[in-house]
Parts: structure tokens; sequence; C-alpha cells
């Protein structure tokens, strides 16, 4: 059995994604794989037994049977934060390595999802550093290129990983910089004697947010058309110019939703004629009854936010930064890029098998 | 009181003036012309006699006592004067002169110097920068106005020259007779206060009426209008009452409490009658000054026609005052006289062709009704009257009632000689109904005011050294801002019922503080970052047991943790469950004029948009606290619609008490709300649930 831990040297850098691609794929070609995720930061209860939303969702995509109990044996809930800082939580390894043991029995390979960054959970000495080698596990660190401090990130964990380290993986590279990346960055640390298993593109549907993750992360009140909330947003607008030249850029983006004042009906109006995704009314401003009407007619979900057009703008941006992979049609859209764009002999090779 | 002001047996005129067009000649030319009969002495170093009287050349060459100086030279020269007037040993000096506070710093200065003086040296001064003084009285005319008002009962103080002169001229044309005028101009030294207090000692002065654009010291002036509208009716119109100070407070008390609220509650406080307009003062003042005050709301209407006594009862539908029903009796005796098609009931409607022999009868009849308290006499000129003849009638029986007597003969050409008849003869004479009934109105909110008990004010036990101390120490730390857990104790020192409240950092410590509070409880998150806590899933309510606590406080720090990562997460706010109530708004402000004012609302989250709110100088009488509660549109709600239980009133009572305690007691407060109060069912008391301080060295 082999196992191999999915990390990063940042928050929101695409663990999860790569962990249902490749999972998918290594049970595509055949192999029992298992997966588990040591330590976990959103608590939720399934059937009364605490778990990590993440790694549920994984656990759901990838169909595995392993009881519960042991996907995420340490969730970050408030009570545990607590007691980490009061040093009243000894024992956490042993709980992550008891569950390790459970998910590997008559498994080919484990795939440990990492949280957060290497360092996350060196408060409770269950950082990923430290599981990595605690599990005897391989890693790959999946990160977005954000310039070149990505460089000095993944270089000083590799120092750290050694030979552990089989690569890594460069996620939401820009169009504009993806010659950059292959003619450049790629020879570097592939001289440095850092695989690159490979590059993935920024895409505008990977980064699309779903209209309920708006309703929840703005606190909003839906006022129609509840059924159309898995809609996908890639690009926001904010409806505050004169109607003629706010219809010219609906009309424009895909899959947009407006971001207007609650008192703009002309505006609301327009945008519901371009058939946006979703409007989100801000200034806690109800419309009029014709506006929801006609919303309805042309299924358009309208969202009624307490804040001010600014603050919204700023939420909904932060938003799609930190997005989490939920949606269906998003998720095999994801797994499909890692399958095309990830050098998965070479994977495999660094994790010694030849499936 | 102020004596030799309005009753000097000496006057001396220092800077009368040869040459008429001066000030110094005008004024010396009024106290002459209108037949102040005692000594006046002209000051001008370089004239011998003016207007008939020895001039001397300076204030001590004069040889006899001089009760009182008016001054009208330069402002440079003022201040040598005010030193010759202590030497003379004048004590009553009213100063002309212009060029002081008004024009800028330097005139401020030079004034303030001058306010020094005159007060070591005991004199007591009006103006600087007035028009100057009259007492119809003892005919003295001190003053550069043009005219003399007739004899009356009405005084009048005004902080505006013009506006003295202004009215002067409308009581001339108008008939209406003045006791005193005084132009207070800059109120070095004696304000309106003052004025107030002489006016009520001045047996001639009936009503007192004043234009103010400012007060001097508001509690000493709430002070003397108490007392002195006990018994003389004090109207005053207050013009820029602007609210520009309100954008700058930040909590909803300081949004909603501009000067203006501060100056209605301080008039209501003490009695005094509010005008709107300069008309409506003097239709006031006329009623006021010519009426004895109505016994009781009834109001009875003769009209000799339908339409203005619809209007009429329009306008008493508004107002304090009711149409009451005409006894049986009365009504016989009318019909026995009156047209089949007139209407016996009120409006008593004597029909179109009424004469004058008619309105005198039924005049007398109402009168006589007991059950009515005042009357309005209501007349459209038809071709049938003679108005005059109607007028005189009125004046014949008005003059032996004890009821007040009002008037309101429509038209111009045709009633203005029957309007003149009233008006000479003491008679309010209005053009149009709801004048009359405003004024009577009035009359009769003044005469409830002084029906009403003795103020009872209430002292709560309270721990002000905890308070001192919780200010001291957020002062300590260069801020103005309570934080909550500051302002909560705040009101816990003074007695306030607050919610139990702990915060938990854990499950365990959730449980320990809910069992420790007693369930059913409230958990909320705590944290800073987190503004609409419910929105966020960050409230859970009738938490009855401990595993309802247990999942509360996952939930809700869970909850968080997802919708707002960024957040810092303090805890788990476990509180009491407070029963059912309803919102109400509690506040103070600091007025500049007036200090401490206490607000009282309906609350919620319409608060600022409904602005349903009272206002009232700190510190409150019960009484005060009552009306408050009772002010506001929506008191209906408190006292329960449909059924519903009523609120605890004498809760809300009892908060506002304590809470004008605590504005009392510090100063440094600048403004502060409990938004909400929840007030419990009768019975069951008030909480006040969040609160919010500021405060200032």
């Amino acid at each position: 059995m082999i196992s191999l831990y999915v990390g990063s040297t940042g928050g929101y850098s695409g663990k999860n994604l790569t962990v249902m691609g490749l999972g998918q794929r290594l049970m595509k070609d055949g192999l029992k794989v298992g997966y588990f995720k040591p330590f976990g930061r959103l608590p939720i209860k399934i059937n009364g037994v605490l778990t990590d939303k993440d790694a549920w969702f994984i656990h759901r995509v990838l169909m595995l049977k392993d009881p519960v109990e042991t996907l995420c044996p340490v969730v970050m809930t408030h009570d545990l934060m607590v007691a980490s800082c009061r040093g009243e939580c000894a024992g956490l390894e042993e709980k992550i390595l008891e569950a390790f043991e459970t998910v590997s029995k008559g498994k080919d390979v484990v795939l440990v999802g990492g949280a957060g960054r290497l360092e996350s959970g060196k408060s409770m000495d269950i950082s990923g550093y430290r599981l990595v080698e605690r599990l005897h596990a391989k890693a790959v660190l999946v990160d977005s290129y954000e310039g070149e401090f990505y460089l000095d990130a993944v270089l000083a964990a590799h120092e750290r990983l050694q030979e552990r380290l089989l690569g890594v993986i460069v996620n939401r590279v820009r169009a504009g910089y993806l010659d950059k990346v292959e003619s450049l960055i790629i020879p570097f640390l592939e001289q440095k004697g850092l695989p690159v298993l490979g590059v993935l593109p920024n895409d505008a549907l990977l980064g699309a947010v779903m209209v309920g993750d708006v309703v929840d992360a703005l606190a909003g009140d839906v006022l129609c058309c509840r059924n159309k909330l898995d809609g996908l947003i890639e690009h926001f607008l904010i409806g505050s110019m004169q109607v003629d030249r706010a219809l010219e850029y609906i009309r424009k983006a895909r899959n947009n939703a407006v971001i207007v004042g609650g008192d703009r009906a002309d505006v609301q109006l327009a945008a519901i004629e371009a058939s946006t995704q979703c409007l989100i009314l801000t200034g806690n401003l109800y419309p009029n009854e014709i506006v929801i009407s006609r919303a309805e007619v042309r299924g358009v979900p309208i969202v009624v936010v307490r804040d001010d057009t600014y603050s919204v703008a700023k939420k909904v941006e932060e938003l799609s930064r930190k997005l989490r992979l939920r949606e269906k049609e998003k998720v095999y859209y994801g797994i499909k890029l890692i399958e095309e764009k990830v050098d998965f002999k070479r994977l495999y090779e660094g994790l010694g098998m030849s499936p | 009181m102020l004596e030799h002001f309005f009753n000097p047996s000496s006057i001396a005129v220092v800077g009368a003036s040869q040459n008429p067009g001066k000030i110094g000649y005008d004024i010396l030319n009024n106290i002459v012309r209108y037949g102040f009969e005692g000594a006046v002495y002209p000051i001008n170093p370089k004239a011998e006699e003016i207007l008939g009287r020895q001039a001397f050349p300076d204030l001590v060459s004069v040889p006899s006592q001089i009760d009182l100086a008016i001054v009208a030279l330069p402002s440079p020269a003022v201040t040598e004067v005010i030193e010759q007037c202590g030497k003379k040993k004048v004590d009553s000096v009213v100063i002309i002169t212009a060029g002081f506070k008004e024009i800028g710093p330097e005139g401020g200065r030079l004034e303030e110097a001058l306010a020094v003086r005159a007060r070591e040296l005991g004199l007591r001064v009006i103006g600087p920068n007035c028009l100057g003084i009259i007492d119809t009285a003892s005919a003295l005319n001190a003053s550069f106005a043009a005219g003399m008002p007739l004899d009356g009962h009405i005084g009048f103080f005004s902080q505006s020259g013009a506006m003295c002169v202004a009215i002067l001229d409308w009581a001339l044309g108008e008939n209406v007779g003045f006791s005193r005028f005084v132009s207070l101009g800059n109120k070095m030294d004696i304000s309106e206060t003052q004025i107030m207090l002489s006016m009520e000692h001045d047996e001639n002065t009936r009503v007192i009426l004043g234009y103010l654009e400012s007060i001097e010291d508001g509690p000493l002036f709430m002070k003397a209008a108490r007392q002195v509208s006990k018994n003389k009716p004090i109207i005053i119109i207050k013009s820029g009452t602007t609210s520009a100070g309100a954008k700058a407070a930040s909590s909803h008390t300081g949004a909603l409490a501009g000067s203006e609220h501060a100056y209605s509650a301080a008039f209501k406080q003490s009695g005094i009658i509010r005008a709107e307009s300069m008309q409506s003062l003097f239709r006031y003042a006329v009623a006021f000054a010519s009426q004895p005050l109505p016994n009781g709301p009834s109001l009875g209407i003769i009209t000799n026609s339908g339409g203005p006594g619809i209007l009429a009862a329009d306008a008493c539908e508004k107002s304090s005052l009711h149409l009451s029903p005409i006894r049986k009796e009365t009504a016989d005796e009318l019909r026995s006289f009156l047209p089949p098609t007139a209407s016996v009931y009120n409006p008593v409607d004597i029909i179109g062709d009424a004469s004058a022999e008619r309105y005198d009868r039924t005049l007398e009849v109402i009168l006589r009704d007991p059950a009515i308290h005042a009357v309005l006499i209501l007349l459209a000129p038809t071709a049938a009257q003679d108005p005059d003849a109607v007028a005189r009638g009125i004046v014949r029986l008005a003059k032996d009632s004890d009821k007040p007597v009002m008037t309101a003969f429509m038209g111009e050409k045709k009633v203005k000689g029957a309007r003149k008849i009233l008006q000479d003869h003491a008679i309010p004479s209005y053009e149009y109904p709801e004048d009359a009934i405003a004024a009577l109105d009035a009359m009769l909110c003044y005469r409830r005011a002084q029906e009403e008990p003795e103020r009872r004010y209430q002292h709560f036990e309270a721990d002000s050294g905890r308070v001192r101390q919780i200010f001291s120490s957020v002062i300590g730390q260069h801020r103005h801002d309570l934080i909550e857990k500051e302002a909560r104790e705040v009101l816990k020192a003074y007695g306030f019922r607050l919610p139990e409240n702990r915060i938990a950092r854990t499950t365990k410590e959730a449980v320990e503080a809910a069992s420790e509070i007693g369930y059913p409880v409230v958990m909320k998150i705590a944290s800073p970052d987190v503004l609409h806590k419910s929105d966020m899933g960050g409230v859970r309510v009738k938490l009855e047991d401990e595993t309802m606590v247990e999942d509360a406080f996952f939930d809700i720090t869970a909850n968080i943790q997802l919708r707002q990562p960024d957040a810092r997460i303090l805890g788990v706010m476990v509180q009491e469950m407070i029963p059912q109530g309803k919102e109400v708004i509690l506040g103070i402000t600091r007025d500049i004029q007036f200090g401490p004012m206490v607000m009282f609302g309906l609350g919620g989250i319409y608060v600022e948009v409904l602005k349903d709110v009272a206002f009232r100088i700190a510190p409150l009488s019960v009484e005060e606290a009552d009306a408050m509660i009772r002010e506001i549109r929506a008191f209906p709600l408190l006292r329960g619609v449909r059924g519903e239980a009523p609120a605890d009133i004498k809760g809300i009572r009892e908060a506002l008490l304590r809470l004008s305690q605590l504005a009392m007691d510090f100063p440094e407060i600048i403004e502060g709300d409990i938004n909400p109060l929840l007030v419990c069912p009768e019975g069951q008391g008030a909480v006040a649930v969040d609160a919010r301080m500021t405060i200032h060295e």
C-alpha cells in the first residue's frame, strides 16, 4: 500500500479537485483507492458523526465505502481550537494514525487530503510536514501560480520534504502567463530537481460560483426561483450605470450575475430580460412586484442582501477566490482537466508503481 | 424687580442729541413726548439744553439721583459711561449702542470687559445693541421706535429689535395694547429669564410674549418659566431651530435629537405655549390678554351658515376642545324662538337670515348653559345682516360672562367695522374659525397645565462609584465609546435589568453557563466581525436542555466557520431567554443649551424612519416620564391591541427615570441609548437588551 499526500503551500489552491482527479484516474486504472483527510476545518455532522464538509463531498464523488468515522479523524471545531490553546488536545496524532490504518486496509493507494497549507495543524503537532513523515507518504503539491513568490514557497517545501515530494502541479495559470510558465518556470524547477507533474490553465467555469453560495455568503433573501440556485456565475457585474450601458455589459459576459441597488428597477428589468443568472439587490431594498413576477417568468433568481453594492462586490470577489468545488458540472469538468493535463506516467514512476 | 428700568423716577439719556434723526435725539424725544412724568436729564457736553430739558456734560454733574441711564454713545465711549454710572450710583442701564458681540471677536472682547466691570459695580444692564424699553403704565418710552403702543396687558420681549418695531407698528394698526416692550439685544447681563420674572411681578402684564433666537442659560430659563407660567401664560416663538448638529451624532438618539427637540421639550416642560408663527403668537396673545380661561373643553358654536360651522367643527376635532351636545333644556329654549329650519344642536346654526337680535338671544341662552365652557360666534355677512349690531350685542353679553367668547366674522368690507367694535372691547376677533379655535385650544392647554399636580421626582439607589470607575478607565484608554460590556455594567449600576449572559468558549462552558443562568436560554455568536448574526446562522433561541445547548454551540460555531471563515470567534454568548415583549428605545443626548435630554420611542428597525419619539429635558419627573410614553403615536400598541396583554408601562417609566438620573449624575455622557428595551407584559418589568454609550472628558 502506498499513501499519497496532496498538499499545498497556500490555501484555496485546488487540493480537493486534484484529489478527486487523481482518485478517479487511479480507480480507472484498476487500483483500489482509499481517501481520508487527517485534519479538516469545516465541521459538519453526518448522521451524528463529526466530519469535514469537503472530505464528505470527495468521499461521495469517489463513491467510497469506508465508514464516515475514519474519513476525517480530527475536525477543527471551536472546542478543539480552545482545547489546543489550553494544551488539552493530546492524542490527535494517534487518532489519525488509527484512522489511516483502517482506511488503508485492502487498498493499493490511499490519498491523503491536506488541510490549508503544509504548516496547518502545527499548533496541534499534526502539520502536513509531520503527517507526511508519520504516514510514510509521498507528496504532491498543487498551488496557484501567483507570481514568482510561488517558486520560493515550493522550493522551501522541497527542501523539507526531500525525496518524499514527487512533484508539483501548477494551477490556475492565466492564458497570458502560460508561455512564461512553460519556457521559464518549469525548466527552472526541473533543473532544481523538482518535477512539474502538470500545468492547469485558469478556467472561468472552474472559477464559477453557484448562485446558492452567493446567497449563503451574503446572507441574502431569495425572492423567487429557488430552483435555480444551482446556476453558475462566472462574472459579476455592477449595474449602477445608465440602463443602456448596463444592457451592453450584461449581454457581453457569459453566465453573469448583476449586482444592483434594490431601487434601480430599470437595470433590474434589463438584466432579467438579458437572462442574467441572478440578480443581487443591495441595500436591503426590495424590488416591486412587477420585477419579481418578470423574474419568475424568465427564471432569474432575485436575492436581496443587506450590504451596499461596494461591500457585495468585495465579498463576491473573495468568494470566487476561495471557492470550494461542489457543483457536479464543475467537478466532472475539473476531473477531466486533471486527467488531461497531469503526467500520470511520471506520477506512477514516482510512486514506484506500474498499473 | 428691575423696578428702576420700568418705573424710574429719573432718567439720564447719555448721548442725547440735538439733531432729529439721531438715535440720541429720538430716544429723548420719545421719553419727553409720550409723557414720562419723572426727571429727564440729557447728557451731552456740547449742549445747554435739549428738547426743553437742561443738559449736563456727564452723569456725575447731574445734581440729583438717577434711576435709569439710557446709553446711546458709540461703543468705545460706553466703558467710561459705565464707570460714571458706578460713581453716580446708577444701578440700571440700557445700552442702545451697537458694535459689540454682533460685529465679531473684537466687539465680543469689548462686551465681555464691559460685562465684568458692570458686575463689579453692581449694575444691571439691558442690551447692548438693542432698541430700548417701553412701559405703558409709567408712560415710559425709552426706545427709538416710531410710536407708542396703547395701554394693555401684553408684555413683550424680543431678541430682535426689528421684530419689536414691526410688532409695535402692527399693534398700533390692530388696536392691541401692551404693558411692556423689552428689546433684549445682546443679553450681556439681563436675559429673557430676568425679564420673564420681572413681568411676572408686573401687575399690568397678564400675558408674557417672547421672540427668541437663543436662550442664555437653559436650566435657569426653565426653572423661571415653570414658576412664572403658573401665574401668567408665557407664549414664545423660537426661531432658528435647525438640526445641523444632529448630523454629527452617531447613535440613534443622536440622529433624532436636533436642538429643535430640546426646545420643544423644554417649552412643554416649563408650561410655555409655543407659537409656530408670528401670526399665531399674536392671536394667542390677544385671546389670553382679553378673555378668561375656559373651565373645560366644551365649546359651543353659533353660526349663521353651515360651511363655517363645519370648518369649525373639523378644527375642533383636531384640538383638545370638543363640541359638547346641547342640553335638552337649552335646545328647547332655542327652539322656542329660532326658525324651524335652524339647528339647535352644536354647532347652533341660526341660518342666513339671522338678525342681530337672533344672535343676541341665542348667545344669551348658550352662555347660560352650564355644560358649555367657551363660545365661538361665526358670522358670514349675508344681505340680511347688520354685523355692527351683532358685534355690539356680543360685546354687551360677553362683558358679564366668565366664559371666553371668541368671534370669527368672515369677509372683509362688510365686517370691518364690526371687527373694530369687537377689538375695541377686547373681544378677540379672527378672520377664520380655525384661528379662533387654535387660540382657545392654547388657552385650554394652559389651563390644564396649571391644574397639573406638583412634580414628583424619584430617586433610585445607584452605584455611581462603579460608573465613575468605568468612565475613567475608558477615558484613560483615550476612548470615547464604551464597549458593550462597559455599557451593560453602567446600566447595571443604575439598577437596570439586563439579560443574564456569559461568553462560553467551549461546549462544556456553554452547558455550565446555561445551567447557571437557567433554561431556556438564547445563544449568539460572539464575534466582532459577524454583524448580522441571525442571517449568518449565528443565533439559536429557546434552548431548553443540555443537548440543545451542545448542538447549538456546534451549529453556531460551524456555521460561522463555514460562512465567514475570516471572522474572529470569541465564543458563544449564552443569554437568559427574555419573555416576549415589545421593543422600545430609550436614549440620552446632551443639548448645548438645556443639558441632558432623555428620548423615548418605539424601538426596532423602523425607529429612524418613523421618528416616533418623544424628548424631555432631564431631570424627569414621574409625570413627565408618563407624558413621554403617552406622547408617541405608537402608544396604543404598548397598551395592547386586539386582546394583547398591555406592556409594562410602569417598567418603561422606571427605566426612563433611572436613565434621567444617570444623565444628571454624569455630565460626561454625550449620548447613549438602550435599544431595545424589551418591555414585558404588565407587571413583569422591562429588560435592557442592548446598550451603547459615548462619553467625553
